[in-house]
């Protein structure tokens, strides 16, 4: 079965969409999704976790002139970010399908057109192939948010282009130049990731290149400092598309380090690794405090990923196989723990007469005793309580930073502790304290109960055995880290 | 005894015999009494004479040879580019069916000028020699300040046509001046003979004759190409010329001088590049810079596509500048996606200034996406592709360039596209969001149609609002805009599949770069 | 003589054209100035051409003066047309078109 399907498949059901009735659009759209999650399934299902390297290869010769290839293949590095994008699309879109929206073809087409364009940039083993389905992710996300948001979404859509785009079009640069620097030696132009990284380039054009691809990724995540568009841009994006945006395309930020930037760039990402670290440590301190200084449950969620991202960076950078693993790991938990809890957020808007400002609301456990169950799994997990697989991810995270760099190791340790006190007190001032003025303790609808509750029960599986992606994911992470790892002895 | 006649290559004169031949018929038929002939034989003629063009350029592929006394060279840059100008020429007759430019000025008239400023870019993109670049440039040119001109009952036009007379003529002597100096310095006129006496005599190309007329050719070159700092007449005569016009003017002229641009530098002044390469390098990335700046506050959608037209000018000079083999295939390529994504814009723009009263107001586009959406997704692809999205014909083009760049050692000429493309994120994005995510305005009233001193009371009734063509159209009287809405869809799903596969476009621009001869 | 002295009358006929161009508001007179120009460049072919004794030169001059004449006359054409729509003959005065 090629992968091309899997990529596809989203796409082929919003145009059908946009051919059908305008009625038909949302449960074709949500169709379509839904199989794609069966697909995705599929694939972890057979997948030969002893086999090294990329399965179900797919690689067309697609520019030959600039030798671009159409190239995909699932590994453990992708495979269950794919399987995670897969399911948050289709919750996504069961939220969707909640309510009406206007003109629902472009925008479940839309919706439809960004999950192919993620599902591209996950599956992509060609360099220009990435950047390609890096940029096109925006474009969906342009007209979603610009289009259904709210408050200033134009200013706020404006913002958010033109910051992640400038990232791109820095990647842009560098991807061309590590290509053609990579054929000046005679070799033929290709931008195959594994061609690529057979060629060693001058350590002075990695770091250049290396900074290029770190800006648009830090961008795209965001962290600490490149962040200015994200406070507007999560307050103007409809519900749905902020949960799939903060959820997924944060991580193929992430992913990218992994997969191009480690491998291809070993020397520069040895030579940056205490700029990034401390990039991280920063995004995790600054992203908690402002978390606990906001009152807007999104920007707190907003903040709070960031420092989740600050992890995650700080995973990749340590240059460890178990801090690798550790940043990998915590990626699927924050996606599968971030949608839960922006879904509850738009459930308690709606007890507090619209308001999503922690002053207004309070004391909606009362009568909602499945609603503050669920918001406190999800709470919880975010915060990595032991037991839940996010403690596992960040212990994992911790311990390959402890290996590398000891004093940043023990900054960022208390970044555990400031998570809690956060998401506490997001939990206690919504669902505990004084009742709001306008808010009603109600307990969830059946409709927010079927988009909130599945995922939940996914968070509390991957909390009993976080070995399901660990153990697949292993030989792949060991093949990325390898060679900046042996830069560095 | 009779002389022996020199001996003629028809073959490869046939491009050239046909669109003079064309001209001629064209304008005699205008002459003819019939309205319909003239409103719809005219065009037709005109497009037939356009499409032989084309498929004699087609026919003539592949083939390397120079003729008339090697002053035209007939190899697959020059095809390549004929298929640019027939392309750009014919959209511009469609887009012009219902305007009121060919009614003011006449059918034939209109129809045999746009055919001559097609034969002169013609014979401009295979120049061999001083002369002939000369020679096309002004074949090319004059027609344009008459049609840009054409729309007689708009001052704006008939501005337009004047200031694009001046600052072109301008441009003509300065680049005749150089011309001369280069004549002066190496003694010949055929870019052969220049570059082997270049390439010879010692000292010659440090030469103060060599490096004046250096000098000069590249600010007549400016001039014709809209870059930085003579670039400043483009924004107006966009705005100004009627719509159709502009529209074949600004992808077909510059196809034109590029081709002659790549010629004229990358052949015969090639052993010189030590001396011009610096400051086509500075002018690029002043182009890029002032065209782009310029672009951010514009309102009016002709203005922010003259601003745009002048950062791509530096674009495209960048490939020049790297003057390798690369260099051409990339600048080829990119003056292809050029012309197809500016006729896809400037096709919406004409359908919208006769359906709106905003005229080209970046307004007339407001709500688009809800009530034209087969308006509004060719112009969202134009805009893309002009910016650099992928998925778009534009990405590849940036893409081939910027390769082409850091290829030929200019890596900061590369980063140079690149910012340059950040910047035009901003009010490219500004369109798109007119389309999608805004309301539609509330027109304003209708500015009464003034009329001509000494004008002919059958012009009068030309321009009546009954006609239904020219921008007196309001939105209380729909018109359908079949034909301008054909060539953008045509033109839009061109960017989008160039953008997907490029590889046809490349097989040809691979063959038009390496008619050079370079490395 | 030395070629120097034509290339320098030619260059200084070339610099009145061009400054009259930039100063003069009349566009008749503009037309004129642009004239003066392209009869400078033909100068300095004609003497290029006798300095090579070639003849390439001088089919070059009378090349650019049936051009020049053709740019004379599209120029009158579009002034007379200005002036039928009772629009100021004067280019500072042309200023629809914000330059």
């Amino acid at each position: 079965m090629p992968l091309s399907l899997l990529i596809w498949l989203p796409a082929v059901s919003g145009l059908v969409a946009v051919l059908w009735p305008a009625r038909w659009a949302p449960r074709v759209v949500l169709a379509g999704s839904v199989i794609t999650l069966v697909l995705a399934i599929g694939y972890v299902a057979s997948f030969d976790r002893g086999a090294e390297g990329l399965q179900w290869v797919t690689d067309e010769t697609w520019i030959a002139e600039l030798g671009i290839h159409y190239k995909l293949g699932l590994d453990g590095l992708n495979l269950f970010l794919v399987l995670v994008t897969a399911l948050l699309f289709a919750a996504a879109l069961l939220h969707a399908n909640l309510r009406e929206w206007e003109r629902p073809r472009l925008f479940f087409f839309m919706f439809a057109l960004a999950e192919s364009a993620v599902l591209g940039a996950f599956l992509a083993q060609d360099l220009a192939l990435f950047v390609a389905f890096f940029d096109l992710m925006l474009i969906p996300f342009y007209f979603l948010i610009g289009a259904w948001g709210r408050g200033e979404r134009v200013r706020a859509t404006t913002k958010l282009v033109i910051y992640t785009l400038v990232g791109s079009l820095f990647m842009l640069a560098g991807a061309i130049a590590t290509g053609v620097i990579a054929a000046e030696g005679g070799g033929e132009l290709t931008f195959v990731l594994s061609d690529l990284a057979q060629v060693q380039l001058a350590e002075g054009t990695q770091q250049w290149i290396f900074l290029c691809f770190a800006l648009a990724f830090l961008v795209k995540m965001p962290l600490f400092p490149v962040h200015g568009w994200m406070p507007d841009g999560y307050r103007a994006m409809p519900l749905p598309v902020l949960a799939v945006f903060s959820a997924v395309l944060s991580k193929v930020a992430a992913y990218g380090f992994l997969r191009v930037v480690l491998p291809l760039y070993p020397d520069a990402s040895v030579h940056f690794q205490e700029l990034m670290l401390l990039l991280a440590v920063a995004a995790i301190l600054y992203g908690s405090v402002m978390a606990f200084t906001q009152t807007d449950l999104r920007l707190i969620l907003g903040f709070s990923s960031m420092a989740q991202l600050g992890f995650i960076v700080l995973g990749i950078f340590a240059l460890r196989p178990e801090g690798a693993q550790g940043a990998l790991l915590q990626m699927v938990n924050h996606a599968l723990v971030v949608v839960p809890l922006f879904f509850v957020v738009g459930a308690l808007a709606a007890r507090a007469g619209g308001s999503e400002d922690i002053r207004d609301m309070g004391g909606m456990a009362a009568r909602a005793p499945l609603l503050a169950a669920t918001f406190l799994i999800a709470a919880l997990a975010n915060l990595a309580m032991p037991g839940f697989a996010n403690f596992v991810g960040e212990f994992y995270i911790l311990l390959g930073v402890f290996e590398s760099k000891l004093a940043i190791a023990i900054v960022a340790s208390t970044g555990v502790v400031l998570a809690s006190v956060y998401m506490l007190r997001a939990f206690i001032a919504t669902m505990h304290n004084r009742a709001g003025s306008r808010a009603e303790s109600r307990e969830l609808s059946l409709g927010e109960g079927v988009a909130i509750v599945p995922l939940v029960v996914c968070v509390l599986a991957l909390a009993l055995y976080p070995q399901l992606p660990l153990a697949r994911s292993e030989k792949s992470i060991d093949a990325s880290v390898r060679t900046a790892q042996a830069v560095q002895r | 005894m009779t002389p022996e006649a020199p001996h003629i290559d028809w073959a490869g004169l046939s491009p050239i015999v046909a669109l003079t031949a064309g001209g001629i018929v064209v304008l005699a038929a205008g002459l003819f009494r019939g309205a319909w002939l003239r409103r719809y034989g005219v065009p037709l003629l005109t497009l037939l004479t356009l499409g032989a063009t084309a498929g004699l350029s087609i026919w003539q592929w592949g083939e390397d040879k120079a003729i008339v006394s090697r002053a035209l060279a007939v190899d697959d840059l020059a095809m390549f580019l004929n298929l640019l100008f027939c392309a750009g020429a014919i959209a511009a007759v469609v887009l012009a069916l219902r305007d009121s430019s060919p009614e003011e000025s006449g059918h034939g008239e209109w129809h045999a000028l746009l055919i001559s400023s097609v034969l002169g870019m013609t014979v401009l993109a295979s120049a061999q020699n001083l002369v002939v670049v000369f020679l096309g440039f002004e074949l090319l040119s004059i027609p344009l300040y008459v049609m840009c001109a054409t729309n007689l009952r708009r001052s704006k036009s008939l501005e337009s046509g004047l200031k694009y007379l001046i600052v072109g003529s301008v441009g003509s002597a300065t680049l005749l001046y150089g011309l001369a100096m280069i004549y002066g310095a190496t003694g010949a006129t055929g870019f052969e003979q220049i570059a082997t006496a270049l390439s010879s005599q010692a000292g010659l190309i440090d030469d103060p004759l060599t490096l004046t007329g250096i000098g000069l050719i590249v600010v007549g070159f400016c001039f014709k190409v809209s870059a930085a700092p003579f670039h400043q007449w483009t924004p107006d005569v966009y705005e100004g010329a009627p719509t159709p016009v502009t529209a074949f003017m600004a992808v077909a002229t510059k196809a034109a001088a590029f081709g002659a641009f790549v010629r004229l530098f990358d052949v015969a002044l090639i052993d010189a590049a030590t001396n011009w390469s610096p400051l086509l390098a500075a002018v690029a990335v002043a182009s890029i810079v002032v065209g782009n700046v310029g672009a951010l506050t514009q309102t009016s959608l002709k203005r922010l596509l003259a601003w745009s037209s002048i950062a791509q000018a530096g674009y495209m000079l960048a490939a020049v500048v790297v003057a390798d083999r690369e260099g051409v295939e990339a600048l080829a390529f990119y003056l292809a996606v050029y012309l197809v994504m500016n006729l896809a814009a400037f096709a919406v723009i004409v359908a919208r200034e006769r359906e709106t009263p905003f005229g080209d107001d970046i307004r007339s586009l407001a709500g688009l996406g809800a009530s034209r959406p087969a308006l509004a997704w060719p112009m969202t692809l134009a805009m893309l592709s002009l910016a650099g999205i992928p998925a778009t014909a534009g990405f590849i083009g940036k893409f081939t360039l910027i390769g082409a760049t850091v290829d030929g050692g200019y890596t900061w000429l590369g980063v140079a596209i690149v910012v340059g493309s950040m910047l035009s994120l901003y009010y490219y994005l500004r369109v798109v969001a007119a389309m999608w995510l805004s309301d539609v305005p509330v027109p304003a009233a209708r500015e009464p149609v003034p009329a001509i001193a000494g004008g002919s009371p059958e012009l009068d009734a030309a321009a009546d609002p009954e006609d239904g063509a020219g921008q007196d159209a309001g939105p209380d009287r729909p018109v359908s805009q079949a034909e301008a809405t054909a060539v953008a869809v045509l033109f839009g799903a061109a960017t989008l599949f160039f953008g997907i596969l490029p590889s046809p476009l490349f097989d040809l621009a691979r063959d038009a770069g390496s008619a050079l001869g370079l490395l | 003589m030395d070629i120097g002295w034509y290339l320098a009358v030619s260059a200084l006929v070339f610099c009145t054209g061009a400054g009259g161009v930039l100063v003069r508001r009349n566009p008749l007179v503009i037309l004129l100035c642009l004239e003066l120009m392209l009869n400078a460049a033909n100068l300095a072919l004609v003497a290029f051409a006798r300095m090579h004794g070639s003849g390439d030169g001088q089919i070059f001059a009378l090349i650019v003066m049936v051009v020049a004449a053709c740019e004379v006359t599209i120029g009158l054409g579009v002034i007379v047309a200005i002036h039928r729509r009772r629009l100021p003959v004067d280019v500072d005065e042309l200023r629809e078109l914000r330059g």
